[in-house]
């Protein structure tokens, strides 16, 4: 009986085969280096972002439409531009509320330093287009790329208040990594007491404070700001409000439960902080 | 199997799954539509077609979501690969069948990714993402009645779910 060696064709028309060669191109994308996957994914899904923009814009349209139907009858609409006004002034007020602490602090050197590199950034008013898709991971889409001057690393604000940091951008869009998302570490102060905390996401609707300690005096609806050190993230912007402080047995720290000041789900728009 | 079928509903997925997710949230519990698309391809299609599709619903997933590039694509083929070969034993043009089988792998495939998650940053909280995975998987498996029925008009499934 005459045997033949299978030629490359054939092998790579076994199931075995295919099932190998996409585990291996999906393993080399894995282990690709961040920048260079980054860049191959924002290249791919450069195609898509018009009709994810359109797709939102209909959305965003009919859900629009449909509150006004609503508010028709209740006057909501009328109540809740007045809410967002309202809790726009809150921020305002919680920001002014922080510079006299560090004006009484005798600080003032560093928060005039502060003050005048935050003028040099300059506000890119941005549409949501998309949300993440993982349960989780949490971060969105806007359509402000480097066209407009964004980079990563970029703040991003909505309110006055700190939604998140920008770390992937290409021409016309970028994604923002939300301050739920579990990769996210930023420095904050407690405005009451003047405790450093970092906020970190959960991916959950709630945020956690890392490194309080067990005898900081945290209470429920204590405000959380950023703080400049590391120099990443501008100080003074209001980032979430404590809702549950526990101190657990023998823990060196407390676990603390923050709300964050922006519901993601509610906003349509946000402002990129370009340096 | 049509391709180009296949192609449309996965952008349809992806677009619908990107932007209008807000519509159907029910607080933290979200549905996961790759993941029906997965089950059921795994259901209709022979092993070469179905890796390939998973695959492809993978790198969609990827595309969409921020974090590794390609992990969803590996869980996808190897969830897929797993549902294919158990699908003998299974009376897969049942509807429970259906639910079931979603449920239970959506939940291992999101108790998967909790842990890369979890390895990768440290801050997922036990309780909490218990409860997003549970909520999540029930959601995922609640509408693939709905789902399935859609693909299954939009694809020639006949003889896997007989009229």
């Amino acid at each position: 009986m005459r045997t033949s060696t299978p030629s490359f064709s054939d092998l790579i028309k076994t199931p075995i085969a295919t099932i190998i060669i996409l585990l291996a191109i999906s393993l080399s994308f894995l282990f690709l280096p961040p920048k260079l996957s980054n860049r191959v994914k924002m290249t791919c899904v450069v195609p898509v972002r018009p009709l994810q923009w359109a797709t939102c814009f209909c959305s965003n349209s009919a859900n629009n439409f449909l509150d006004k139907v609503f508010s028709g009858w209740r006057n909501a609409h009328v109540k809740k531009q007045l809410e967002e006004q309202v809790s726009r002034f809150k921020n305002k007020i919680l920001e002014q509320q922080d510079t006299i602490y560090k004006l009484q602090s005798k600080l003032y050197t560093i928060s005039k330093f502060q003050a005048e590199n935050k003028s040099k950034t300059k506000p890119v008013p941005a549409d949501i287009i998309g949300y993440d898709s993982l349960a989780f991971r949490k971060s969105i889409t806007v359509n402000a790329g480097s066209n407009h001057g964004v980079k990563p690393n970029d703040i991003v604000v909505s309110n006055n208040a700190l939604i998140g940091k920008v770390v992937l951008v290409s021409g016309g869009s970028c994604v923002v990594q939300l301050i739920t998302d579990p990769a996210s570490r930023i420095p904050g102060r407690v405005l009451q007491t003047r405790e450093q905390v970092i906020v970190e996401g959960n991916a959950t609707g709630l945020c956690q404070l890392k490194y309080v300690p067990r005898w900081a005096k945290l209470k429920k609806g204590d405000d959380i700001v950023s703080s400049d050190i590391g120099g990443f993230f501008p100080s003074s912007l209001p980032i979430a409000t404590v809702v549950e402080t526990e101190v657990k047995g023998g823990d060196l720290f407390q676990s603390v439960k923050v709300l964050p000041r922006v519901n993601i789900s509610k906003i349509e728009h946000v402002l990129v902080l370009t340096k | 199997m049509r391709w180009f079928t296949f192609f449309c509903i996965l952008l349809g997925i992806s677009l619908f799954q990107s932007t209008l997710m807000n519509w159907i949230n029910i607080g933290s519990a979200a549905p996961d539509l790759y993941f029906p698309l997965v089950i059921f391809y795994s259901f209709l299609a022979d092993i070469k077609r179905n890796t390939i599709a998973n695959w492809f619903v993978g790198m969609s997933k990827d595309l969409f979501s921020e974090g590794s590039f390609g992990i969803n694509s590996v869980f996808f083929v190897a969830t897929g690969f797993f549902v294919w070969s158990i699908r003998g034993i299974l009376f897969r043009g049942h509807l429970v069948t259906q639910v079931l089988v979603t449920f239970i792998f959506s939940c291992i495939y999101n108790i998967l990714y909790a842990v890369h998650a979890t390895l990768s940053f440290h801050s997922l909280g036990l309780s909490a993402t218990i409860w997003t995975i549970f909520t999540c998987s029930l959601y995922t498996a609640m509408i693939v009645p709905v789902l399935f029925w859609i693909f299954s008009k939009l694809q020639p499934v006949q003889e896997v779910f007989p009229r």
